[in-house]
């Protein structure tokens, strides 16, 4: 009975770590750009994609299975070519958008999620079938009779970790401050000499990257992953995002919480929980917004007149 | 003046947060009168328009229209009690024709539901046609050169023709009380004297509409209003004619003053 | 004198708008034919570009445009008239090819949908991404009456109907509250929510969907079997060809008579500013929930026919892609416009049929066509037009 609630637990706040890689950058990017960014989750998932074809190129010059060098050397790729990535995106799509009413960039955005997917599927090998994702880390602890998986130890620290850093460069340093300076207003931080355009791109990165440690651990925690299962990860951490308070980082972290929180419970007691698990949680979501149309830690902002 | 009080607001207040933006604000506007409101910027004169015409609700005190109790009511409905407004960046409705804003002001005066509109086809359209003839004379009447532009997109007209279809606008709606936020904004000398000229043939065409006009340019505040209310920081400073009003010391101090040291030292 | 001059003159003037008109309406429809017919890809590009001339064309000749337009005003009995002929005759020119027939009902019942969305997306601006699960209602609606309790089609078509507007009511609640992004995640999280009961419940068949749907009757005559008029025999997709065509006329009279209205007017005014809107004394609360109304009802009707004419039905039949797909035709034709919105249903549910190489990227089309129009030209093929009153 313990062991099962603290396995329950420990899925909790692994699958909620996990979210909320992702619905940081989601948040992080509407805060600073103004701007949805739909397929925030569909750069997120191209992570496991690309280190999965760095590790088999690298024991494959390598000859043999893949060392633990290989591995870590491919998340790392995987990780700066997501981050890369997403500011190329900024650059082709999302920059037009900008300034347009939100309608168009969420729609161009949802658009720009389906060509990705699209693109997956066409272009890596086998890209409509499954791929097999190794454990990043295989093994297993023992705490208090409990047998603890190390990978999901492992993704609660990196996520803790990862966001932790962001955190602490928003808060502490002199980018984190030009970050602030440029969402609150681009015109003055012009005047103060900071790039707006500098800031975009590094958002870009820093949310693109951070995005892709999510999706590996997204991937290493399904065992699989394939083209389509953005989707589910994209509206998760969006979600979460808005749940939480879109703008808001400790919002999105909550966000995340609460529905990786309802997630294990419904799979845990719901007759058939895994099926209607998505149920559940989109029902949280328009509870949510219908009684806090701004989410739970987000402004609601008086129009000026 | 003795003409009955159309609208009246007492004990305004206005709190965002912690913020106090309107504190016990009184006022009282009579049928055919011009109220000026003027104070420096922030002072709480567009929230006061904006608590009149239901876009905020006060946190205390009511806006009485002929003596019924305003606030509280949604922004759509107190349009149709008789209180229409302009904007003081001029809101219209940019990619629809200048005859559609001109209809759209009249939304209260039309009656078609979803029903009539699909199955009942010749009343909607009787209807949309009346509509549009009313809209086109009162173009014609506020201005010619409006009238001539009715099928153009509101966006592309001049400014001084955009505020004059934002007037036209609120008018459609046959307000009692017409509220006019900062008219001559982004006006130069020469526009802003055809609108004075404008207020005053709409005040000689409608002598019982009351107007309430929030302005900075002290020019047509001092020929235009009958009174004058003076806010600041969300306070009412004073209130009279304007002879009376801008001799009074902390008038001067906060808004006169202020505004002739800002322009000594431009 | 000078009285017989204008009249002749009015007479010639009059002669030359019908001829506008039936040269327009006939070339389009033969266009068409040639386009349903083509087999070869060559073909068929040679005909997208000469239909990408003649938009360019009337595009730099703005002239010749509103000639066109003046014509279908002024001779707009004749324009419809010879419309609803040519939509009659149309099957018949087609060489009983069952398979352009059933391209034809597909554009159709797109074009229902994308009318449809283009109330809350066009007129109003709203966002919804959830067109697609209202259209599924409909569907397993009526399919649930006709299996379970043998209602008939003709019952089954309000009923669902109904029950899809219900929906669309309740999807319209949360927009009293909610904006832009957040009432699209609204819309889309309502959609995922409709696709996962669709797709676990046990009365709705679960993945495998609804299973013999029966064909509808009229009158003896089963929509299953071929349609003989004047001894000329189509194939059975005729039927439902004629059925989607009057649903696509019925859609488009609702799209002209809203539009030409107080209601539409309120849509464009909440689309250009919703709190100027409000301030003219609009309840934007209500209109917005009407516009979701309006769209879920039309949904339905289109997911009845659908659910009778192809017999089952299934969860994947009515995703978020279909939703995103029904935007695609609506931003790609042009919002707020008709013909527009109706002319990219038919290319968008035809091109990628057509380029059969090509139809394995069908989702990539897409997806890239709404970035490209949204980056390249947001008003679409045919952008939204003033009204005009009177005359």
């Amino acid at each position: 009975m313990t062991e099962q609630l603290v396995q329950q637990l420990l899925n909790w706040i692994t699958l909620g770590s996990i979210y909320a890689l992702v619905a940081v950058g989601f948040s992080l990017l509407f805060g600073v750009l103004n701007i949805i960014h739909f397929s925030h989750g569909d750069v997120s998932l191209l992570a496991p994609f690309l280190a999965l074809a760095a590790v088999q190129t690298v024991s494959a010059s390598l000859g043999g299975s893949p060392a633990v060098a290989a591995i870590v050397l491919a998340v790392l790729f995987a990780v700066i070519v997501t981050g890369l990535l997403g500011v190329v995106l900024y650059y082709l799509v999302i920059k037009r958008f900008q300034n347009a009413p939100a309608m168009m960039a969420l729609v161009a955005t949802v658009a720009l999620g389906i060509v990705l997917r699209e693109l997956i599927r066409h272009l890596y090998p086998q890209g409509s079938n499954p791929h097999a994702v190794p454990r990043l880390v295989p093994g297993s602890i023992e705490v208090l009779g409990v047998t603890i998986p190390a990978f999901n130890l492992v993704a609660i620290l990196v996520s803790v970790l990862s966001v932790g850093l962001l955190f602490y460069m928003l808060e502490r340093t002199r980018l984190g401050l030009h970050i602030k300076a440029v969402s609150q207003d681009r015109d003055a931080a012009r005047l103060i000499s900071i790039s707006p355009a500098r800031i975009f791109q590094i958002t870009f990165f820093i949310a693109s990257a951070i995005g892709a440690i999510g999706g590996l651990f997204f991937a290493g925690y399904a065992g699989i992953v394939r083209f389509d299962f953005s989707v589910d990860v994209g509206l998760i951490g969006f979600s979460a995002a808005v749940v939480g308070g879109l703008g808001s980082m400790p919002g999105a972290i909550i966000g995340s919480l609460l529905i990786a929180g309802l997630d294990t419970l419904v799979q845990a007691t719901v007759p058939n929980g895994a099926s209607y698990r998505l149920v559940f949680v989109f029902l949280l979501v328009i509870c949510v917004l219908v009684f806090r149309p701004a989410g739970l830690l987000g402004r609601t902002i008086v129009e000026k007149v | 003046m003795s003409a009955p009080v159309i609208l009246e607001g007492s004990g305004l207040t206005m709190r965002f947060g912690g913020l106090v933006a309107m504190a016990e604000v009184d006022f009282t506007l009579r049928k055919g009168e011009i109220l000026g409101i003027i104070g420096p910027n922030g002072a709480g004169k567009s929230t006061l328009l904006n608590i009149i015409t239901g876009i905020y609700v006060p946190s205390s005190g009511e806006v009485r229209l002929s003596g019924e109790r305003l606030n509280g009511q949604p922004a759509h409905r107190i349009v149709g009690k008789g209180i229409a407004r302009t904007f003081q960046s001029s809101r219209l409705f940019g990619d629809l024709s200048v005859l559609d804003n001109v209809i759209i002001g009249r939304h209260t005066h039309m009656k078609t539901g979803i029903f009539d509109a699909i199955l009942r086809r010749s009343k909607a359209e009787a209807e949309l046609a009346e509509a549009a003839d009313i809209a086109e004379r009162l173009l014609k009447a506020v201005s010619r050169g409006l009238y001539e532009q009715r099928h153009r997109p509101a966006a592309e007209l001049p400014q001084a023709d955009r505020r004059r279809l934002e007037i036209a606008r609120a008018l459609a709606s046959e307000p009692k009380v017409l509220l006019l936020d900062e008219p001559s904004s982004g006006m130069d000398d020469a526009d802003t004297d055809a609108l004075m000229d404008d207020i005053r043939a709409l005040c000689a065409e409608r002598p019982e509409l009351a107007m309430m006009i929030i302005e900075h340019d002290m020019r047509l505040v001092a020929s235009l209003p009958h009174r004058v209310l003076v806010l600041d920081y969300g306070q009412k400073l004073a209130e009279g004619s304007y002879e009376e009003v801008r001799l009074i010391p902390r008038v001067q101090e906060a808004y006169l003053g202020r505004k002739a040291t800002q322009n000594a030292q431009a | 004198m000078s009285v017989s001059v204008t009249a002749t003159r009015r007479t010639s003037g009059a002669a030359t708008a019908l001829s506008i008109v039936a040269l327009t309406e006939i070339g389009s429809a033969a266009f068409l034919r040639q386009f349903l017919l083509a087999e070869d890809w060559r073909v068929v590009v040679g005909l997208l570009g000469f239909f990408a001339i003649v938009l360019v064309a009337l595009q730099r000749l703005p002239t010749v445009e509103a000639r066109i337009e003046g014509a279908f005003s002024a001779q707009g009995r004749f324009a419809t008239l010879l419309g609803i002929a040519i939509v009659l005759l149309f099957p018949f020119l087609l060489e009983k090819s069952t398979y352009a027939l059933h391209l034809l009902i597909i554009a159709q019942l797109y074009a229902v949908l994308a009318l449809a969305l283009n109330f809350q997306l066009g007129s109003a601006n709203i966002p919804n991404f959830a067109t697609g699960a209202s259209y599924g209602i409909g569907a397993y609606a009526s399919a649930l009456l006709a299996l379970n309790w043998d209602v008939s089609f003709w019952l089954a078509l309000p009923a669902a109907a109904v029950v899809a507007t219900i929906f669309g009511f309740v999807l319209g609640v949360p927009s009293m509250r909610t904006r832009d992004s957040y009432l699209a995640l609204v819309t889309i999280a309502f959609g995922v929510v409709v696709h996962q009961l669709l797709n676990n419940l046990e009365f709705t068949g679960g993945p495998n969907g609804l299973v013999g749907i029966p064909a509808p009757e009229l009158f003896g005559h089963s929509f299953a079997s071929p349609l003989v008029i004047f001894g000329h025999s189509l194939p059975s997709q005729a039927n439902f060809y004629y059925l989607s065509a009057a649903l696509v006329g019925v859609s488009i009279l609702f799209a002209a008579r809203l539009h030409h209205s107080r209601i539409g007017l309120a849509w464009n005014a909440l689309r250009a500013d919703e709190l100027a809107a409000r301030c003219q004394g609009i309840n934007a609360t209500w209109y917005k929930v009407l516009a979701f109304v309006v769209d879920a009802f039309l949904a339905g009707f289109a997911g009845t026919i659908y659910a009778f004419y192809v017999g089952f039905i299934s969860p994947d039949n009515f995703t978020f892609l279909v939703s995103v797909t029904i935007m695609t035709m609506v931003i790609a034709g042009g919002m707020d416009n008709t013909l527009g919105v109706i002319v990219g249903a038919f290319l968008l549910t035809m091109l990628p049929e057509k380029l059969r190489a090509f139809s394995d990227y069908r989702i990539l089309f897409f997806g890239v066509t709404v970035i490209a129009f949204l980056m390249i030209r947001p008003q679409g093929i045919f952008p939204q037009r003033l009204r005009r009153y009177g005359g």
